[in-house]
């Protein structure tokens, strides 16, 4: 069976921005893996294949080791074709070993669909839309009210629970790495995995005792730093005295201190310093400057709104909801984030020590406490180049080419912001 | 109605601070005038207002002088068709 992912619904796909203008769907993190890995371990298929939004494409297909938008990937074997925003748990509703099915949402997007070998002679597919409206027509979906990922906070949200879920399904405990004394491990020590090539220093606490705690291969964690779990600290991570709260997912390569929870971080981002940041999403390449704090809680306990597209706050229906932070982007010193706040990709941001504004667009220079277009898309390029230098990784053509498809996609939204700047500006 | 020169002296000297009377054409917006990489993107920002103007930013920031400003904003102007 071959698995085969799908992140092709432009519209929707845009409830995950600024994290998903960069990357697949199946590539945001819940718990300790992507939404993808989670897909690949409930499926267990021999192969998996994926289709994205075409400005994605090269990139995608530089990073994956899976054929991406490859309709050769379309046949020669039973297809299970699976969106990335469904729920990997949501899966149990199929039956694999029966006659090919479609199942879709209530608006007819193709959540899922299984798809016999000897079906696909008799199906159109020269492109994936060709083969799921074929199958549509062949196989009558049948409407089914499954668990999908609808916004980014969805997954901070559902963090907590997930970690505790995917460290059971890890299997791994115990210590591999090296702990210096003195240190402390609270509750019990199968709730705990050091990975091999981790270092504790002395004088570092790991909580277990309300979840657990992995830390991933090479991870340095420097005194006075609190782990509480469930948590998941990936490769090569530095904390830095951190007070870590529960419900924390680390990707690579990140460098973080201040005081963080129920948070996720993509990955190669520095929260290097003290301030705090809680139930928010960061995505990679992001630097937050020291004692840059987010809100996740409003004053009078109400739910927190989001603004995703720079209009229409969207209810959240929760009453915790942090930051969603786009790659790339930096923030000053001293930068305040409100409740529920909205920063776009390749934003650059200085304080104005006032909190800033709920929706930051892309690519905005947000500049004596207006959005302006700054210093262009060429500096926050070689920027992104130096940062990208700094961990070894490359910024190629395909980076580029991707990041100018992303700045005409957030253009409207920028464009609007910036001009509301300049008028602004004009009145001080 | 004001010439381009007097409306670009009179947004940099409300932007940077300075008198507009005393301002030169060969005058450069960062040594002479003490414009900051900031105030840069302001006065940017300020001449499209003032113009009802785009300008793309990577060449309008490459601007030294007030004289080369005014030629860049009228050359603009002309472009986008817009009356200055």
């Amino acid at each position: 069976m071959r698995l085969v992912l799908l992140d092709i619904d432009a519209t929707k796909r845009r409830n995950f921005d600024p994290l998903s203008l960069s990357r697949p769907i199946w590539e945001l993190r819940c718990g300790i893996s992507s939404l993808g890995e989670k897909l690949v371990a409930r499926c267990k298929p021999a192969q998996t294949a994926a289709f994205v939004v075409d400005y994605l494409v090269p990139t995608t297909r530089a990073r994956s080791k899976w054929p991406v938008n490859d309709v050769a990937s379309l046949d020669g074997d039973d297809l299970l074709l699976v969106s990335a925003r469904l729920k990997a748990d949501a899966l149990d509703a199929l039956d694999t070993g029966g006659p090919s099915t479609v199942l879709t949402a209530q608006d007819g997007e193709v959540l899922c669909a299984w798809i016999r070998k000897e079906d696909l002679a008799r199906l159109k597919k020269a492109s994936i839309a060709e083969l799921l409206a074929s199958a549509c027509a062949a196989f009558r979906p049948q409407v089914r009210d499954l668990p999908v990922w609808n916004y980014a906070w969805d997954l901070v949200l559902a963090n907590p629970a997930q970690l505790t879920k995917d460290f059971a399904a890890t299997g791994k405990s115990g210590i591999e790495g090296s702990i210096e004394e003195p240190g402390a491990i609270r509750g019990s020590r199968k709730d705990v995995y050091v990975a091999p090539g981790c270092t504790i220093h002395p004088m570092v606490v790991i909580d277990a005792s309300n979840g657990p705690v992995y830390l991933d291969q090479g991870v340095e964690v420097h005194p006075f730093t609190r782990i509480e779990g469930p948590c998941y600290i990936g490769p090569k991570c530095i904390l830095l005295g951190a007070k870590c709260r529960e419900g924390m997912s680390i990707g690579p390569m990140c460098r973080v201190g201040g005081e963080v929870e129920e948070s996720i971080i993509q990955g190669y981002s520095n929260k290097y310093h003290d301030g705090f940041l809680g139930h928010a999403y960061v995505g990679e390449w992001v630097n937050l400057g020291a004692l840059t704090t987010n809100s996740d809680l409003k004053n009078d306990y109400s739910s927190v709104s989001v603004v995703l597209d720079g209009k229409a706050p969207i209810d959240t229906g929760s009453t915790k909801v942090g930051s969603i932070i786009g790659d790339h982007t930096k923030t000053s010193i001293g930068t305040l984030l409100n409740t529920g706040s909205f920063v776009g990709a390749m934003a650059l941001l200085l304080a104005t020590g006032k909190p800033l504004p709920k929706h930051i667009p892309s690519f905005a220079w947000f500049i004596e406490g207006v959005v302006s277009k700054g210093f262009g898309k060429g500096k926050l390029y070689e920027t992104a180049k130096t940062a990208m230098s700094r961990r070894k990784c490359q910024w190629t053509q395909a980076d580029q080419d991707m990041w100018d498809a992303v700045f005409a996609l957030t253009a409207p939204q920028r464009d609007e912001a910036v001009r509301k700047g300049r008028k602004m500006m004009a009145r001080q | 109605m004001a010439t381009i020169e007097e409306r670009v002296k009179a947004v940099t000297a409300r932007v940077l601070k300075v008198d507009a009377d005393k301002i030169k054409l060969e005058d450069s917006f960062a040594a002479d005038l003490g414009a900051e990489s900031v105030q840069s993107i302001e006065l940017v920002a300020m001449f499209e207002e003032e113009f009802g103007i785009e300008m793309e930013e990577e060449a309008a920031l490459s601007v030294e002088t007030v004289g080369s400003a005014i030629e860049f904003i009228a050359d603009v102007c002309k472009q986008q068709g817009v009356e200055a």
